[in-house]
């Protein structure tokens, strides 16, 4: 009898130790599975935020961080798509513009940009937000320059499919902005705010008065290669602005040539 | 993972280079006969991987080179170390934990810190701060052993640059380790690759030049001599000039916003110049200086645009290329343009262009060490 309980409560114990190894090993991978998901997200933030604002928001749930740093944006609008959007079915529209916004963005991308929002048609971008950039207004001139090729390409594919052609106004600056986790409880993201954003935008309505479709500010001229062709535009009055606002044309970049 | 077709053939291996490499490694890994003609690359590679640590254990060198090839995407170092794990002994379900996350894995605290730090000198973003320090003497790292972590771990990035950029393919013992063979020989095999426990030495002297900062953050640690024979070798070399070396680690430097490396570098690029100025006499110093020899404000301009007309045809694109490696998220683009950066160089010269930007990531990770002391 005796025998036969030894073995009932051995049987009991090793049954026990078998169901509580499965299920360490399952709470083992589980945890393991949330973190490899965690580490996913964290690659993914890094897209959006500095990575110091996405180990803040991973550690404590938000990001209290906010800095002052200098960085360089990047404004760029369709000129007359309003009207353009007139006379198209609203499927085309849409169809245009986001082969439009994809295209671009890439564009940014490609020149270690990043995408802040899109407004309408409009694009901002960041250069130097995200993370420590020394070339940054180089790359944001280098990006309006393939910007501006990217846009020929694509012209070329609308008018063969009968389509109209865009055209397209950069405005660059470079600048000091407040930048951290910028919105609402319900709806919060990681921004920059100043006066560059707005010069920026300013600089991208000028190129409708100079006729041409790129311009920088003195301050990104500052900044930029010497190599950049560029020509200056007369000044001119910008509300919000004290003063007159000098802007210079990008024609171009000589890659052999002598800089400035 | 996406990985290239390797960038150079394979070549054959002097005797005496393949003794070497095998004494540092127990074993001679395919790249040495992809990196022979450049046999400074292979000395180097040998000798920064030997775990030449004094203050850190060899165990914890081992997952420190997993993880930081693992954050790295770097098929060939993370499959090699791998394997060389298993060979090692370690399980592969613990191998397994280890990949799918660290911070779960049965690991120490003291562990768990020093992985982290590892591969925030990796990333270098965020830079290591004190309080990384701070958390590092918490879990009981001395400061020797908390410069050795940084110093494994941007050894490894040495390895996971030169292997990417080369686009290395697999080692074939990463699919031998568990044949019934090799099974019973692991522990033969385990002997070889073990790394020998090392003694701490003293700052190789002298100690300068580029990377002098980064190499006196290892005082006491065998590290300190490998990196300075490392870096004293590459420079050395006549593959490619020192200038356009010295550029290519200034580029990087920048790029990772350190101020030591680059200012290390600057004053070595000011001394290439008064040396080509004293080959002279000197009225053809000046001219020598205008046409070969790079000022202060030369060197600033190339600095700031990663361009100039002084740049000669091979600096024109390996010194722009040197900030791309500083960070990339997948190997295929930047192997991609490796090659494009490789068309037209001779292979010796893209081994040492290989070689230098990886060992310039390797000394600014360090730099970033110095930069908080």
């Amino acid at each position: 009898m005796s025998w036969a309980a030894l073995c009932a409560a051995l049987v009991a114990l090793a049954v026990l130790a078998w169901r509580t190894r499965r299920t360490v090993a399952g709470l083992e991978r589980r945890l393991a599975g949330a973190h490899e998901e965690l580490e996913r997200l964290q690659q993914a933030f890094s897209r959006f935020a500095p990575a110091e604002v996405v180990e803040d928001i991973i550690a404590d749930g938000l990001s209290a961080r906010s800095e002052k740093k200098e960085i360089t944006v990047l404004f760029a609008d369709l000129k007359g798509f309003t009207e353009l959007g007139e006379g198209l079915a609203p499927a085309e529209l849409v169809t245009i513009l986001n082969g439009y916004l994809e295209r671009m963005s890439q564009t940014v991308v490609e020149h270690r940009g990043h995408v802040s929002k899109f407004l309408g048609d409009g694009i901002l971008a960041l250069f130097g937000a995200l993370e420590a950039n020394p070339w940054q207004t180089n790359d944001a001139v280098h990006a309006a320059l393939a910007m501006r090729r990217a846009l020929a390409d694509y012209n070329a594919t609308l008018v063969a499919a009968g389509r109209p052609a865009l055209e397209m106004g950069v405005g660059v600056h470079r600048g000091p902005v407040v930048s951290g986790l910028i919105g609402s409880e319900g709806l919060t993201g990681y921004d920059v705010i100043g006066r560059t954003v707005n010069v920026a935008s300013r600089v991208e309505r000028l190129t409708r008065t100079h006729g041409v479709d790129i311009l920088v500010t003195d301050a990104t001229r500052a900044a930029l290669d010497g190599r950049f062709r560029l020509r200056a535009m007369p000044a001119v009055a910008v509300k919000g602005i004290a003063g007159a606002l000098a802007t210079f044309a990008v024609e171009g970049f000589d890659a052999d040539g002598r800089a400035r | 993972m996406e990985w290239e077709e390797s960038l150079l053939p394979p070549t054959s291996v002097p005797p005496a280079l393949k003794a070497e490499v095998r004494k540092r490694l127990g074993v001679v890994p395919g790249w040495v006969a992809r990196v022979a003609p450049v046999p400074w690359v292979a000395r180097s590679w040998a000798s920064m991987m030997s775990k030449p640590v004094a203050h850190v254990s060899p165990a914890l060198c081992d997952l420190i080179a997993l993880v930081v090839s693992q954050d790295n995407s770097c098929r060939y170092c993370f499959g090699a170390q791998r394997a060389v794990m298993r060979m090692l002994g370690y399980r592969e379900a613990y191998i397994a934990r280890l990949e799918r996350a660290f911070h779960v894995a049965d690991l120490s605290d003291a562990e768990r810190a020093g992985l982290d730090f590892a591969r925030r000198i990796s990333r270098a973003d965020p830079r290591p701060s004190r309080a990384d320090l701070e958390r590092l003497a918490r879990a009981g790292f001395s400061p020797p052993a908390i410069a050795e972590l940084a110093y494994v771990a941007a050894a490894t990035v040495f390895a996971n640059r030169a292997a990417t950029l080369l686009a290395l393919p697999p080692e074939p013992f990463e699919t031998m380790v568990d044949r019934p063979l090799v099974r019973l020989m692991r522990p033969l095999m385990a002997r070889r690759l073990r790394a020998r426990p090392r003694q701490p030495e003293p700052l190789p002297r002298p100690n300068d030049g580029p990377g002098a900062a980064a190499v006196a953050t290892l005082d006491g640690s065998p590290a300190a001599g490998v990196l300075r024979a490392a870096l004293d070798a590459a420079w050395a070399s006549e593959v490619l000039p020192r200038r356009t070396k010295t550029l290519a680690l200034a580029v990087v430097a920048r790029a990772l916003g350190c101020a030591r490396s680059e200012g290390e570098s600057v004053l070595a690029l000011e001394r290439v110049a008064r040396a080509l100025g004293c080959a002279r006499s000197e009225g053809e110093s000046v001219l020598a200086l205008e046409r070969d020899g790079f000022g202060a404000r030369d060197v600033e301009e190339i600095l700031a645009t990663l361009g100039s007309t002084r740049l000669d045809a091979r600096e024109t694109r390996i010194v722009p290329f040197a900030r791309e490696t500083v960070r990339y998220h997948r190997p295929v683009p930047i192997q991609r343009r490796m090659r494009e950066v490789a068309e037209g160089l001779e292979p010796a010269e893209v081994l040492e262009a290989v070689g230098v930007v990886a060992l310039a990531n390797t000394v600014c990770r360090l730099g970033l060490l110095v930069d908080l002391s």
